[in-house]
C-alpha cells in the first residue's frame, strides 16, 4: 500500500513538473533571448568581443539558436553591420562572438545590440526572434586621456596590398589638423568635427622600419604618428609529394618569401587531404610526412596552407599514389663470376605492388667513364651479364630502378667495384740497347718500356732475358729480372748475340722481343746535322736505306746533361723515313741529340744519322771572356778563344761587338746601335760563329773606347754586360821610345867621351886661338868671291905693342865680369899726344869674324873702354906708318882689286893687342854714350882716309 | 741636377750628424709632465671628429627611419624624450658654470647618451648601419675616456653613477613605434648639440689651461761641416 502511495506521489510530481514546463514555454515564448550582453574591445586587433548567455533554457537542454547582431557607429541609427550567428546553446552557456572593425575602434563610438531565435527542428514553434537587447555602447575615445591629438590604429601590422583605415581624434575644435603619409599630405573624410578618417588602399611595402603616418596641428607643438608595418607573405612554391615504400608520402615545398618586417612572424604549415578529410600540422617549414591509409586509397588531393599572424596562403596538389613512386635503391647487389673478360651482376629491389614492374638501369664504369649502359626489367631479383671486359682491370658497376609503368623518379644508384682476372701479356716489350766496349768486352745495357695496362693484362712479375750466342747456336743463357726493372746490363764477349726479352705475369708470358748485338760495334763516323725543334717536338727525317731494313729506331736522351741521360727511343716501321719526336721533358734552351738507327734483318741496329737541335732556342746565357791584345794607336785585337759556344741554350750564329767612342760617326764595317740604356754606340757584326778573334781598326790615337762582345742566336743576343775600357796610345809614343831613347843614350855616350877627351876636344873644337882658316867664314868669303874681304894672317901683323896678360889657366871671364884684367901695354910704335877728355872712341871689330855685321847699325856688343883708347889711338895716330907697316901685304891685296877701284886706299885695321884673345874683350864695361862705333870696313879715298881719324883721336887722351 | 758620389756622401754625413744630435734637440727631448693641455686638445679633436662622424651616421639612420624624420625642416616637439640629457642651456647659466661642472655635465651626458645609442645599435636592421653605430659607440666611448682623463688631469673626481639609474632605451611596442622613432631622432639631435657644446667647452678650457706660448727653438749643431 505504501509502495503504491509513493509511486502515485512521484507520478503527480512529474506531471506537475511537465505541466509547469509546458506552461512556461507556451506562456513565455520570448524568454529565450540573449542576456547579459557584454562588449569588450581589443584595440590592437581592432576587434569587438561580444559575450552573452541564454538563461531560460532547461537543464541539459541544447537548442540550436541564431543570434542577430547589429553594430552601429557614431549613432545607433547608423547600423554598419548586421550578422546572424548560429550556434548550439546550452543553459547558461557563455556565448562569444567577435567582430573586426575596418575602422579603428578609437575613431568612433560603436553600439551593439542583438536578438536571438531558436533554430532547432525539434522546437519549430519557437522559431521567432526575441526582443533586441538594449544597445551596448563602446566608446573608447572617452578613455583615451587628455592628449590633444591621437592617431589610430597604433602600429598596425598589415599585409602588402591590403586596405587600411586610419583616423585621428583631435581634442580641439579650433586646430586644423593635417596628416601625412611618408611626408605626403593625406586627405580624409571628416567623420565628426574631431575625427577624420583616411582610407589607404593597396598599401605597399616601403621599408623594414615601417611606413610613417603622422598628423600635426597647425598651431602648437602637437604631433602624433603611427607606424604601419607592411609584410610580404608569399605562398609556398614547388609543392610536391612522393612515396618510396607506398606507406608514407613525403611532401616537400619551398617556403615563399616572408619578409618586410624587422622581426619575422612565426609561420605554420598545414597539410590537408580532401578525400580522407585528414589534416596534419607540419613540424618543418619545407617538408611534411603523410601516412598512406591502408585502405588502398589511390587518389590524393592535398592542400598545403601556410599561415602567419596576418593571413594564409594555400597550394593544391592532386595525384595518383602509384604515379608518385620513387623506388628505394636496389639492395643485395653483387658482382659474381668475374673472369678476365666477363662478370655477372645481381641485385634485389623493393616491391612497389604486386603487379608492378621496375625498370633498372645498369652502368659499367671503367677508368671513370661509362663504357656500358643497359636497361633491365625486374620484378624482384635482377641479373645482368657484363661482357667484353679487359683482363686485370678495375671496373665499377652501378644499378638504379624506377617504376616501369608510371615513371616518376629513378632510385639512387647502388654501386659495386670489381677487378677482372689476369691474362698473359699480349704484347712483347719494347726493347732497346746501348752497347759500350769496355776492356775488350762488350757491355750491353738493355732497356725496355713497361707494358701498358692493356698489354700487360695483369701485374708483370718479372722479365726473362735469353741470350743466344749466334756463333755457338747451342748456347743459351737465361736471365730472369724481377719487375719493375726496366733494364739490365750485360757483359758479353765479342761474339754476336741475339737477345730475347719477354714479360711475365702470374698467368703467362708475353711474345718475345728480339734484338741482336754484333761483334762489330759498327760505330761509323756520321756527320751531325742540325734540326730545328718546334712546340710540337722535333721533326726528324732520314734517307731511306737501300736493302732490307726491318725498321728504324730514333734514340735520344731526355736529360742530356745528366749522366743517367734518361735514354728514350722510338720504334718505327721500315717504310718510315720521318717522325716527330715530342716529349713533355723537352725544355727550352737544352740541346738534344738524336741518333737514327736502321734495324737489319738480323735485328742488328746500325747508326744512320745524327741530329741535334733545340726544342726552343734561347738567347746566349753568358758572354765570352774577351782578351785584348795588339793595342796600337789605330787598332786593337780581341779574342775569346775559350768561349764554349756549344754549351749555350741555342746555336750561336755569330757575335756582336759594341764599340762606344766619342766620335759621332761609326767606323766602316759597323753601324749605329741603341743599347737598352738608350746609349748609342757602334755595332760590329761577326757572322761567323767560329771566328774567335776580331781586329778593331781605324781608331783614333789617344782616344777612349769602350767595347762589349756578346754572342747571338736566332732568338737574340746574350745578356747585356759591362763594357771594357780601352784608350789608344799616342801616335808618337812609339817613336819616342824607339828613337829618343837611343838618342839620349848616344848623347850621353858622346858626353862621356867628350869629358874623357876634353883636352883633345878643346884643342880641336874650341882652341884658345882659333884658326881663321878653319872658320866657316872663309868658305863663305870664297863663295861670294868678295875680293875686298880677306883674312888677316897673324904673321902679317907687325906688333906695335905687347900686352902682357896675366891670365890664369882654366879661368874664363864672362862678359859680365866687372873686374877687368888690367893689361899692360908695351908700346912698340911712337905715340902722339893723347887725346884727353871724353870724346868719341873708335871700336874695332875684326871683320874677319863678322862679315855680316857690315850692314849692321849697332855695335854695342863690342864696346871699347876709354882705357883702351890710348893704345888703340896710339896705333892709329901715324897714318903715314900704316902703309909702311902694311904696305907689302896691301900691295899684294891690291893686285886683286878690280881695275875700277884701284884709286882707293885701304885703311888697315891693325891687329889689336887683344887679337885672338876673346877673353880680354868683355873686360871693358859698356859705355855706349861715349863711343862712336867704327863698324864697317870700307874703301875710302886716299885723301880722306886719315883726317877723320886724326880729328877724332886726341893725343892727350892717351896720357892715361 | 747632377749628383756626384761626393755629394751623396756629404748628404749622408749630414744626415748622420743630424740624427746624432737629435737627442740633444730640446723640443724632442721633453720628459716632464706635459699637463692637461695635450689631453684637452686631444679631447677637443675627438669631439670635432665625432661631430663629423655623427653627421654621416645621422643621415643614414634618419633615412632608415623614413620621412618625416629625414626631412631637413622636421622639428618635432620633444615628446617622450624627456629622459635624454638636454644639451641646450641658457647662455648665462652656461657661462656661470665652472670647469668642473662643465666637465661633469659632459661626462654624465655622454654616459647616458652612450647607453641609449647602444640600444639603437641593437635594434638596427641592416648590418651596415649596425657597423656604423658600433663604430660611433666605440668613438663615443673613447670620448668619455678622454673626458675622464682631462678631469683626472685637472684633479676633478669622476661623477659616480647612481645605482639603478642606468638609462635604457624604452622597448618599442608599448611605447609606440612612432614615439620610439621620435626618441631616436631626438637622441641623434641631442648628440649633435652636445658635441657642438662640448667642442666649445673644450676649446674654452684649452684656452684657459694653455700656458703662454713658449718659443721652441730647434737648435741643430752641425760640427764638422
Amino acid at each position: 500500500m505504501a509502495l503504491f502511495s509513493a509511486f502515485q506521489t512521484t507520478f503527480l510530481l512529474a506531471l506537475l513538473s511537465l505541466k509547469t514546463y509546458q506552461s512556461e514555454v507556451l506562456s513565455e515564448p520570448l524568454s529565450l533571448a540573449p542576456e547579459s550582453l557584454e562588449v569588450s574591445i581589443d584595440s590592437a586587433r581592432q576587434c569587438l568581443h561580444l559575450k552573452w548567455s541564454v538563461h531560460n533554457l532547461a537543464y541539459h537542454q541544447e537548442l540550436k539558436m541564431v543570434f542577430q547582431i547589429e553594430i552601429s557607429r557614431i549613432k545607433t541609427s547608423n547600423v554598419i553591420w548586421v550578422e546572424n550567428y548560429s550556434t548550439t546553446v546550452k543553459r547558461n552557456q557563455v556565448l562569444r562572438w567577435s567582430w573586426e572593425s575596418k575602422l579603428p575602434l578609437e575613431c568612433a563610438k560603436h553600439s551593439v545590440r542583438m536578438r536571438g531565435a531558436v533554430d532547432d527542428a525539434q522546437v519549430p514553434e519557437l522559431r521567432f526572434w526575441s526582443n533586441w537587447t538594449s544597445w551596448e555602447e563602446v566608446d573608447v575615445q572617452s578613455s583615451l586621456g587628455h592628449d590633444p591629438l591621437f592617431v589610430f590604429p597604433k602600429d598596425k601590422l598589415v599585409e602588402e596590398g591590403s586596405n587600411v583605415t586610419i583616423c585621428y581624434v583631435s581634442r580641439s575644435h579650433q586646430n586644423n589638423i593635417s596628416c601625412y603619409l611618408e611626408g605626403v599630405r593625406m586627405h580624409g573624410e571628416q567623420l565628426d568635427p574631431n575625427v577624420c578618417v583616411f582610407h589607404l588602399k593597396n598599401v605597399p611595402f616601403i621599408r623594414e622600419t615601417g611606413t610613417n603616418i603622422y598628423c600635426k596641428a597647425d598651431q602648437g607643438d602637437v604631433i602624433k604618428g603611427i607606424v604601419l608595418f607592411v609584410s610580404i607573405f608569399e605562398e609556398p612554391k614547388d609543392f610536391s609529394c612522393e612515396t618510396r615504400d607506398l606507406k608514407t608520402l613525403n611532401c616537400t615545398w619551398a617556403p615563399g618569401s616572408d619578409a618586410g618586417l624587422l622581426t619575422q612572424l612565426s609561420q605554420s604549415y598545414t597539410l590537408f587531404e580532401s578525400f580522407s578529410g585528414k589534416k596534419t600540422l607540419c613540424k618543418y617549414k619545407s617538408w611534411c610526412n603523410w601516412q598512406v591509409s591502408p585502405d588502398s586509397q589511390e587518389m590524393y588531393n592535398f592542400t598545403l596552407t601556410a599561415e602567419n599572424y596576418l593571413r594564409k596562403r594555400s597550394v593544391h596538389l592532386l595525384f595518383n599514389l602509384t604515379h608518385r613512386v620513387h623506388p628505394m635503391a636496389p639492395f643485395n647487389v653483387f658482382v659474381k663470376n668475374v673472369s678476365a673478360t666477363n662478370a655477372t651482376m645481381t641485385w634485389k629491389v623493393h616491391s612497389i605492388g604486386n603487379y608492378s614492374t621496375l625498370l633498372c638501369q645498369i652502368e659499367l664504369y671503367g677508368e671513370g667513364k661509362v663504357i656500358q649502359k643497359q636497361n633491365v626489367s625486374v620484378k624482384v631479383n635482377g641479373k645482368h651479364l657484363m661482357k667484353k671486359l679487359e683482363p686485370s682491370t678495375e671496373y665499377a658497376a652501378q644499378v638504379r630502378c624506377a617504376n616501369a609503368n608510371h615513371f616518376w623518379k629513378w632510385s639512387e644508384w647502388t654501386r659495386r667495384n670489381f677487378t677482372t682476372a689476369e691474362a698473359a701479356p699480349s704484347e712483347a716489350p719494347d726493347v732497346w740497347r746501348n752497347v759500350k766496349s769496355v776492356q775488350g768486352h762488350c757491355v750491353v745495357t738493355l732497356f725496355w718500356k713497361p707494358l701498358s695496362k692493356l698489354q700487360a693484362n695483369g701485374k708483370i712479375l718479372f722479365y726473362n732475358v735469353v741470350l743466344e750466342n749466334l756463333d755457338r747456336p747451342s748456347t743459351l743463357k737465361l736471365l730472369s729480372i724481377p719487375a719493375p726493372a726496366n733494364g739490365t746490363e750485360l757483359t758479353l764477349d765479342r761474339c754476336s748475340y741475339q737477345i730475347h726479352v719477354t714479360a711475365n705475369n702470374s698467368v703467362g708470358t708475353s711474345p718475345a722481343s728480339v734484338i741482336a748485338v754484333s761483334g762489330d760495334p759498327g760505330n761509323k763516323e756520321v756527320e751531325e746535322e742540325r734540326v730545328k725543334g718546334t712546340e710540337d717536338g722535333f721533326c726528324l727525317s732520314w734517307k731511306p736505306q737501300p736493302g732490307d731494313v726491318t725498321g728504324y729506331v730514333v734514340e735520344w736522351c731526355e736529360r742530356p746533361g745528366d749522366p743517367l741521360c734518361d735514354l728514350q727511343w722510338k720504334n718505327l716501321g721500315p717504310n718510315t723515313t720521318s717522325t716527330v719526336v715530342s716529349s713533355d721533358a723537352f725544355r727550352p734552351g737544352v740541346r738534344y741529340n738524336f741518333r737514327i738507327y736502321g734495324i737489319s734483318t738480323e735485328r742488328i741496329p746500325y747508326l744512320l744519322e745524327k741530329k741535334t737541335g733545340y726544342s726552343q732556342e734561347l738567347v746566349p746565357s753568358d758572354n765570352p771572356q774577351v782578351l785584348m791584345s795588339n793595342l796600337t794607336s789605330y787598332s786593337f785585337t780581341l779574342s775569346w778563344k775559350d768561349y764554349a759556344a756549344e754549351s749555350q741554350p741555342g746555336f750561336v750564329q755569330g757575335y756582336s761587338l759594341y764599340l762606344k767612342s766619342k766620335a759621332a760617326r761609326c767606323l766602316p764595317g759597323s753601324e749605329k746601335a741603341v743599347l737598352s740604356d738608350d746609349s748609342i754606340c757602334c755595332k760590329y757584326k761577326i757572322d761567323n760563329p767560329k771566328q774567335k778573334t776580331f781586329v778593331v781598326e781605324n781608331l783614333q790615337p789617344a782616344s777612349f773606347y769602350e767595347f762589349f762582345l756578346t754572342p747571338y742566336t736566332s732568338v737574340g743576343e746574350g745578356p747585356q754586360g759591362a763594357f771594357t775600357k780601352v784608350t789608344t796610345p799616342d801616335e808618337y809614343s812609339h817613336i819616342l821610345i824607339r828613337i829618343i831613347l837611343p838618342m839620349i843614350f848616344s848623347i850621353l855616350l858622346i858626353m862621356i867621351l867628350c869629358y874623357l877627351k876634353s883636352q883633345w876636344m878643346k884643342e880641336k873644337c874650341y882652341p884658345d886661338i882659333p884658326d881663321p882658316y878653319k872658320s866657316s867664314v872663309l868658305s863663305l868669303i870664297k863663295s861670294k868671291e868678295n875680293p875686298r874681304l880677306t883674312i888677316m894672317n897673324v904673321k902679317d901683323c907687325i906688333p906695335d905693342a905687347i900686352e902682357v896678360i896675366n891670365k890664369q889657366e882654366g879661368t874664363r871671364k864672362s862678359l859680365t865680369e866687372t873686374e877687368p884684367t888690367k893689361p899692360t901695354y908695351l908700346y912698340l910704335l911712337p905715340t902722339e899726344k893723347s887725346h884727353s877728355g871724353p870724346g868719341p872712341c873708335i871700336c874695332f871689330e875684326n871683320f874677319t869674324y863678322n862679315q855680316a855685321a857690315s850692314d849692321s847699325v849697332s855695335c854695342g856688343h863690342v864696346p871699347v873702354t876709354p882705357k883702351a883708347q890710348p893704345s888703340q889711338l896710339g896705333l892709329l895716330t901715324s897714318s903715314e906708318n900704316v902703309p909702311k907697316a902694311l904696305g907689302k901685304n896691301y900691295v899684294n891685296s891690291l893686285g886683286e882689286i878690280p881695275a875700277g877701284e884701284t884709286n882707293l886706299n885701304y885703311v888697315s885695321q891693325l891687329a889689336s893687342p887683344m887679337c885672338g884673345d876673346k877673353s880680354s874683350l868683355p873686360t871693358n864695361p859698356p859705355e855706349p854714350a861715349l863711343c862712336s862705333e867704327y863698324k864697317t870696313q870700307m874703301a875710302i879715298p886716299m885723301g880722306l882716309a886719315s883726317p877723320p881719324s886724326i880729328t877724332l883721336l886726341d893725343e892727350g887722351e892717351h896720357d892715361h | 741636377m747632377d749628383l756626384r758620389a761626393g755629394d751623396s756622401w756629404g748628404m749622408l754625413a749630414c744626415l748622420c750628424a743630424v740624427l746624432w744630435h737629435l737627442p740633444a734637440v730640446p723640443a724632442l727631448n721633453r720628459t716632464g709632465d706635459p699637463g692637461p693641455g695635450p689631453s684637452i686638445q686631444k679631447t677637443y679633436d675627438l669631439t670635432r671628429y665625432l661631430e663629423h662622424q655623427l653627421r654621416s651616421l645621422a643621415g643614414t639612420y634618419l633615412n632608415y627611419l623614413g620621412p618625416p624624420f629625414n626631412e631637413p625642416d622636421f622639428n618635432p616637439p620633444r615628446l617622450g624624450a624627456e629622459t635624454l640629457p638636454r644639451a641646450t642651456v641658457n647662455l648665462d647659466v652656461w657661462r656661470s658654470l665652472n670647469d668642473k661642472l662643465r666637465l661633469t655635465q659632459n661626462y654624465e651626458a655622454y654616459s647616458h647618451l652612450l647607453c641609449y645609442l647602444r640600444g639603437l645599435d641593437r635594434q638596427a636592421a641592416t648590418a651596415e648601419l649596425r657597423r656604423s653605430l658600433a663604430h660611433f659607440c666605440t668613438s663615443l666611448q673613447g670620448l668619455l675616456g678622454s673626458i675622464a682623463g682631462v678631469m683626472a688631469a685637472l684633479g676633478y673626481p669622476l661623477p659616480q653613477p647612481l645605482p639603478g639609474a642606468e638609462p635604457t632605451r624604452a622597448p618599442g611596442p608599448a611605447h609606440g613605434d612612432f614615439l620610439q622613432k621620435m626618441d631616436d631622432f631626438w637622441l641623434l639631435k641631442e648628440l649633435q648639440t652636445w658635441l657642438w657644446r662640448s667642442a666649445k667647452d673644450f676649446n674654452r678650457l684649452k684656452k684657459k689651461t694653455q700656458p703662454p706660448p713658449a718659443a721652441v727653438t730647434l737648435h741643430l749643431e752641425a760640427h764638422g761641416f
